[in-house]
């Protein structure tokens, strides 16, 4: 006997709510996800749909299972692995399209809506922004509407649908807040989610050419906040420092890995007062840790001071994270330089730049010391028509030749490249830093924003005597780059591109307010790890906060709700005493085996049951009489009580019925 | 005469109105034989604060109900003929004039009575049948330019021949619409019409009969009445009912929701004359062809051949929630 394979058309109703949910959780993925796993979803939604609508059959078991391998394996083709984020999402959206061919009843469609439940789970290992928070909501509460409108026996009106799962998500709230507060977060953890790292974060990397910062300068992603322990330093004291490039072929600079170990504070003097503050850092995918010029002491295990006053963790930074520094903007760096280190430092690629080199061992000439010479060329940058421009001109071969003595147009790099390449032909000891300078004060949270467009390179030039000292040519050509920051310095920036002179103040103030909720985001929901959560727990008075007391807490407290909650719902949602009423009334007519008529009343009805079966007047009569009273009289306990007592005395009617009848007819005169 | 008591005998007290009730059922009962369902009913149309519409062949009862009702209740009772030649005037009063003083004196109708029986109201002429229809639905009538209030209750019951059709005016619907019911008195069964021949003279007895309540023992039963509880789910049947009058394509013209209140409130009525905590659906049913009868307009091709039972198939076709 073959299978029934048609469709009976039950899903039409349902079917267009549960392809939304499942359709609104995929839409989170659709950017990362390969162009043919969204044509194939959306060909077996409309599959299914015309399957529905024309009564057809599902495709066969065979057709589905070919369809499912070439689906794998183009999966396995796409990714390569099928572990991760990437994959896994394809898959599931693959399954979720498949399962939809195969889906005969309406109750079969619980399946598709886990499947959109854990599309929408695997979006948080996505990202996890503030935005992102409305979107899981309305992703759930359609989940949970679908589901509804896939149990409900009639169709039943949507706001009533909408409603009964936002009240359903509502009851489940404190036990999601609870399970997110008391769930045991482990310092290490002995489980990790695979990262997608195939997804590029915007930021700075550990070479530079020129183009490299300009184009990050676009870009108004956040690279990190800061939030200072009284006053911040002034604005051209907020340099930003993180890797620093010293290997130069001509176009591009490069730097060493973060190698070393050694304190690398030994040989740098601190002076003056030290600025404290707190560093929330956005994602890197890199090793380098920033912080103001020059971090004395800082709270991020697994992070060291390396050569060339780097700070590196020892892993990449693939989540967002937090960190306390001191630093003393005003010190100085004593590091000698030996002969190799000094050759390597002055090192610039033979026949690279020929004119830059003859321009600077011409003016080192007549400089006559190493500090005029530095000052002549930062006087020339800045007296010369140099200009400073978000979009220089493209360079050729010898890009600092053509920069210096043809375009003229630059922006941080280029200067930064020009002035350490002069510095070596000088024969002075130079090298590049790249960091973010500057930043943005938020009045809402009280926290300075840097942004990729802070993104910054200067130069460390190091003299005799005077050990490594910043000198930023930047700041000689386009003084207020430093001073005002990336957005004061350039006109043809953002503003520029959407065609207005400066953005609106209200604009900015939204800004302003997004960024500050973001951050209150970040470190109150976001950041609530480990340490949190034991400060938290101890606060809360929890002695002793470790993983088995914490996982005890939150299971006693979740029992705890679930029974409050219930009982609640129990209170509120019992049924009225007149409903109640319906329902044991209709068990005693069940248990008369007679049918009331349409319209036929209660007492009617007891009059023919009293008819039906020898001695039931009384306790019919008693039981509607009851019945009467509580479903149609007023609120009355007492009612209810006797309707129970009533029901409980109507004797078994059904199996004494035909020996009743016979009785009453052997009676009859 | 057994359970025969004066005013002074009824329990006093809360229950005294209810208690008076109850009486002057029986007291009804026993003059009136075989008829407790159309005494219930006139009862709560009363209570209601309705006016009935009795139609049946002569020698029913009719006028007896009427009569006996007046005289239970304790209310003034005044009846008029209507014929083809009965003015307004003759309904409402007219105002003559008083040489001894000198002014216009009213002389008030027949209306001006607590319970009005107007016999055969389809014998007279539209003119003179709305003068009283005015009457009952103002509870007032406006003689030469003086508005003058009528007692109260008032409580007009009327009657109508329906077999003798000719050189009469029957009342048209919209203002059959002003009854709350319409009762028919049927033959007595055989027993009863006995008794009837051999028994006592019922005017004798009607004669002989104390009144149970009074006058505004009645306004405040009216009140009462009006309180008792109904549930949603009775709501929900009087809703349904109406609804399957307007839906059932046996009748052209269903329920107006001035007839879907006449039902509730009629229904009330009756569960208070029945001693019901709240309103059954035993009462809407008792009460519902009395209400709806006489507002429902039949399809033409329908094959129910009147209203009785037009209605009962409507009773017939909705479920009870």
């Amino acid at each position: 006997m073959a299978k029934p394979r048609g469709t009976d058309g039950s899903l039409i109703d349902s079917l267009p709510w549960t392809l939304t949910a499942i359709g609104f959780a995929l839409s989170a993925h659709l950017p990362y996800l390969p162009v043919w796993i969204t044509a194939a979803f959306l060909a077996c939604a409309g599959w299914r749909i015309v399957i529905e609508r024309r009564r057809a059959a599902v495709p066969s078991v065979w057709v589905r299972a070919a369809l499912a391998l070439i689906c794998f394996l183009g999966v396995l083709a796409t990714y390569d692995t099928i572990s991760g984020v990437g994959p896994g999402s394809a898959l599931l959206a693959i399954m979720a399209a498949l399962k939809l061919l195969e889906t005969r009843q309406r109750r079969d469609q619980f399946v598709l809506l886990f499947i959109a439940l854990f599309l929408v789970m695997a979006a948080l290992l996505r990202e996890q922004y503030l935005w992102s928070l409305p979107y899981l909501l309305v992703a759930v509460l359609l989940v949970m509407t679908a589901w509804i409108r896939m149990s409900a026996e009639r169709a039943e009106p949507l706001g009533r649908s909408l409603a009964t799962g936002g009240r359903m998500l509502a009851y489940a709230l404190p036990l999601a807040v609870a399970m997110w507060i008391f769930f045991p977060r482990i310092s290490s953890p002995f489980w990790s989610v695979p990262i997608d790292t195939s997804s590029a974060v915007t930021g700075l990397s550990d070479r530079m050419s020129p183009g490299d910062i300009s184009s990050l300068s676009q870009s108004d992603a956040l690279a990190f906040r800061v939030k200072f322990d009284g006053e911040a330093p002034p604005p051209p004291e907020r340099y930003w420092r993180g890797l620093v490039l010293h290997d130069f072929n001509g176009r591009t600079w490069a730097g060493g890995g973060p190698i070393g170990n050694r304190p690398a504070t030994e040989q740098i003097e601190f002076e003056g007062d030290p600025v404290r503050y707190r560093i929330t850092l956005e994602p890197t995918n890199q090793q380098w840790v920033f912080a103001l010029e020059l971090p004395f002491e800082w709270t991020l295990p697994r992070t060291r001071m390396g050569f060339r006053q780097q700070l590196y963790n020892i892993y990449p930074i693939d989540q967002r994270i937090a960190y306390e520094v001191l630093s003393y903007p005003a010190y100085r760096n004593q590091a000698s330089v030996d002969v190799r280190s000094r050759a390597w430092y002055t090192d610039l690629p033979g026949r690279t730049n020929p004119l830059t080199r003859a321009l600077a061992s011409e003016m080192r000439a007549r400089a006559g010391s190493d500090q005029d010479f530095i000052r002549d060329v930062l006087a020339r940058f800045n007296r010369e028509d140099y200009y400073y421009t978000l979009r220089p001109p493209a360079l050729g071969n010898n890009p600092v030749d053509r920069f210096l003595f043809d375009t003229r147009r630059g922006f941080c790099e280029h200067y930064a490249s020009a002035f350490a390449v002069m510095m070596r032909a000088a024969g002075i000891p130079a090298r590049i830093v790249l960091g973010y300078q500057g930043g943005e004060f938020n009045p809402l949270s009280g926290q300075y924003v840097i942004r990729q467009s802070d993104a910054h390179a200067w130069t460390e030039v190091w003299l005799e005597g005077q050990g490594w000292h910043r000198v930023d040519p930047t700041a000689a050509v386009a003084p207020e780059r430093v001073e005002l920051g990336i957005a004061g310095a350039i006109v043809d920036g953002v503003g520029a591109a959407w065609g207005l002179s400066a953005p609106s103040q209200v604009l900015h103030r939204l800004v302003l307010g997004w960024d500050a909720l973001n951050a209150r985001w970040n470190e109150w929901v976001l950041g609530y790890g480990a340490d949190t959560q034991d400060t938290f727990m101890r606060w809360l008075g929890m002695d002793n906060p470790n993983w088995r007391n914490l996982f005890l807490t939150m299971l006693a407290i979740v029992f705890g709700l679930v029974i409050l909650i219930g009982a609640a719902l129990t209170f509120r949602l019992r049924p009225p005493d007149k409903d109640r009423a319906a329902v044991l009334y209709r068990r005693f007519v069940r248990k008369t085996g007679l049918t009331p008529a349409t319209g036929e009343t209660p007492n009617a009805f007891a009059v023919r049951v009293s008819a039906a079966y020898d001695r039931a007047e009384k306790p019919v009569r008693a039981l509607t009489n009851a019945y009467l009273d509580t479903r149609y009289g007023p609120p009355d306990r007492s009612a209810l009580k006797r309707l129970e007592t009533a029901l409980a005395e109507i004797p078994r009617f059904a199996p004494l019925r035909a020996r009743e009848l016979l009785h009453k007819s052997g009676e009859a005169p | 005469m057994q359970g025969r008591s004066t005013l002074e005998t009824l329990p006093a007290g809360k229950d005294a109105g209810r208690a008076a009730l109850d009486h002057a059922r029986a007291a009804l009962g026993r003059i009136i034989l075989d008829k407790d369902r159309q005494i219930s009913l006139a009862l709560a149309c009363l209570l209601a604060r309705g006016h009935l519409l009795i139609e049946d062949l002569p020698g029913l009862g009719k006028t007896m109900l009427a009569q006996a009702l007046a005289r239970v209740l304790g209310l003034s009772f005044s009846r008029i003929q209507f014929t083809s030649d009965l003015l307004p005037a003759d309904i409402v009063g007219v105002s003559t004039f008083r040489r001894a003083t000198g002014e216009f004196e009213f002389q008030p109708g027949p209306v001006f009575a607590q319970l009005v029986l107007a016999d055969e109201v389809n014998r007279a002429t539209p003119k003179a049948q709305s003068a009283l229809l005015e009457a009952m639905e103002e509870q007032q009538v406006s003689v030469d330019g003086n508005t003058r209030g009528l007692p109260k209750p008032f409580f007009v019951v009327a009657t109508q021949n329906p077999a003798d059709q000719i050189g009469t005016f029957p009342l048209p619907e919209s203002q059959l619409d002003r009854f709350l019911m319409r009762l028919t008195m049927g033959y007595p069964n055989e027993h009863n019409e006995r008794e009837l021949i051999t028994g006592q003279d019922r005017r004798a007895m009607l004669a002989g009969l104390e009144p149970s309540a009074t006058a505004d023992a009645l306004v405040a039963l009216q009140a009462a009445a009006a309180t008792v509880h109904m549930s949603d789910p009775l709501v929900d049947y009087i809703q349904a009912l109406v609804r399957q009058t307007r839906e059932s394509p046996n009748i052209d013209i269903g329920l107006s929701p001035r007839g879907a209140q006449a039902l509730a409130a009629a229904a009330r009525a009756h569960a208070y004359v029945e001693r019901h905590p709240g309103v059954y659906p035993d009462d809407v049913q008792a009460v519902f062809t009395a209400v709806a009868g006489h507002r429902l307009k039949a399809a033409g091709n329908t094959s129910h051949r009147d209203a009785a039972e037009l209605c009962q198939h409507v009773l017939d076709s909705v479920d009870i929630p």
